[in-house]
């Protein structure tokens, strides 16, 4: 793991913006990550980045706090987080990914709305990371692979995500590419 | 000589989306040739979805173009068999292994894609493919457009192992637009409607097609 100390660095803003509730600057930090993770694709800090946005989202709509597991299963994500850095910085890289899988497990170990909200959450987590990566110049299927998705979910939000470089995405003028597809169809 | 038209997963996921599978039917049955995926596209576009209840509906339409051969699974030996896996692992190899950031490799390309790209260099014939997503299609028509996008996405220099743009530079490629723009023209869109040709490829724009407003605004003058 090569920027293990900017992750080291980015996981201790999270817990402080967590403390703050400013989900605001939480989705900057899950987009710094993805960025960042576009060419080493590591599946981890990429789950990383979907945990992070996922938390975003949580804080942003607050009605999770109405749910009576929601305090014990929000105080286990900032243990493990803690948990997480500290193997990062005892250069325990293994035990991390075991971490960041718990994370990831510990919907499991939630009942009713509240599982079915937090699976949803994630899902579209999932998906909005993915966009990004995308955006990046990864294609489709690599992208959906990489997060775990379908090319279904991604091809709904990537057509709605406005792109600034659509002039270098025009590969062939249009009347050629169409003037191709009527010689075929001819 | 035999003619394939060959999908990726994305435009055939665009036309079910977008519910113009009655659009594509149409075509094919205009067309002298086959409409062929791969086992990875079937895999993308009819198993996996057929999983997810939100798609599950469009899958089963998608399984049933399959079944009446509108699309078609290709038809190959086992030597092609072989042969296409070969060449699906070399094309994702070299695809993966053109660019570099601090001289580490960008994948940039999965099985899926690279699979339709094999298939297309195995078929004897006339042949075209379709696909929707951006980045295959650039390393295809113009990798150094690619390159300037991968520089100005992650900020960071890129460089490129050019030679390897030769193995891409053969293939031929439409989107689910221009099949959109020949069944308009072929009068198998059955709304009598001026607004038809727009609203057809922005409904596939938003779906994934990788297209721009001015390209279509240039398709709209072509009609």
């Amino acid at each position: 793991m090569e920027n293990k100390f900017h992750l080291i660095k980015l996981l201790k803003e999270v817990l402080k913006s967590l403390k703050k509730e400013d989900y605001s600057k939480l989705k900057n930090l899950s987009n710094e990550l993805v960025h960042e993770s576009s060419i080493d694709q590591d599946p981890d800090i990429i789950s990383v980045a979907v945990i992070i946005y996922s938390l975003s989202k949580i804080i942003e709509r607050q009605f999770y706090k109405n749910y009576k597991e929601w305090y014990k299963f929000y105080k286990n994500y900032l243990e493990s987080i803690s948990r997480a850095i500290k193997n990062l910085e005892k250069n325990e890289i293994e035990e991390f990914r075991t971490e960041i899988a718990l994370i990831r497990g510990s919907l499991k170990s939630l009942n009713g709305d509240l599982k079915e909200y937090m699976q949803d959450i994630f899902r579209k987590a999932s998906i909005n990371k993915a966009s990004k990566i995308y955006e990046h110049g990864i294609s489709m299927g690599k992208t959906a692979k990489i997060l775990g998705i379908s090319i279904w979910e991604l091809a709904e939000f990537a057509g709605q995500s406005p792109s600034g470089e659509i002039n270098l995405a025009v590969t062939l003028p249009i009347n050629k590419r169409i003037k191709i597809a009527e010689d075929f169809f001819k | 000589m035999k003619k394939y038209l060959i999908f990726d997963s994305g435009p055939l996921i665009n036309f079910a989306m977008n519910g113009l599978l009655p659009v594509l039917e149409k075509l094919k049955k205009d067309f002298d040739g086959d409409f062929l995926i791969t086992k990875e596209v079937k895999s993308e576009i009819i198993d996996y979805p057929s999983t997810i209840k939100k798609y599950e509906l469009e899958s089963l339409q998608l399984e049933n173009l399959l079944k009446k051969e509108i699309i078609k699974l290709g038809d190959l030996t086992e030597k092609q068999i072989n042969e296409l896996r070969i060449k699906r692992e070399n094309l994702m190899n070299i695809a993966n292994n053109t660019f570099f950031s601090n001289n580490k490799s960008i994948h940039l390309l999965d099985k899926g894609e690279c699979a339709a790209l094999a298939l297309y260099q195995i078929l004897e014939g006339e042949k075209l493919l379709v696909i929707d997503e951006r980045t295959t299609r650039m390393l295809c028509e113009n990798p150094e457009n690619l390159k300037k996008l991968l520089e100005k996405k992650l900020h960071s220099k890129i460089s490129a192992n050019k030679k390897n743009y030769n193995f891409f530079k053969d293939f031929k490629i439409i989107r689910s637009t221009e099949l959109a723009f020949i069944a308009n023209k072929k009068g198998f869109i059955e709304i009598e409607d001026s607004r038809i040709l727009d609203a057809l490829l922005y409904a596939l724009k938003i779906r994934g097609c990788s297209i721009s407003e001015e390209e279509i605004e240039e398709i709209k003058k072509l009609n």
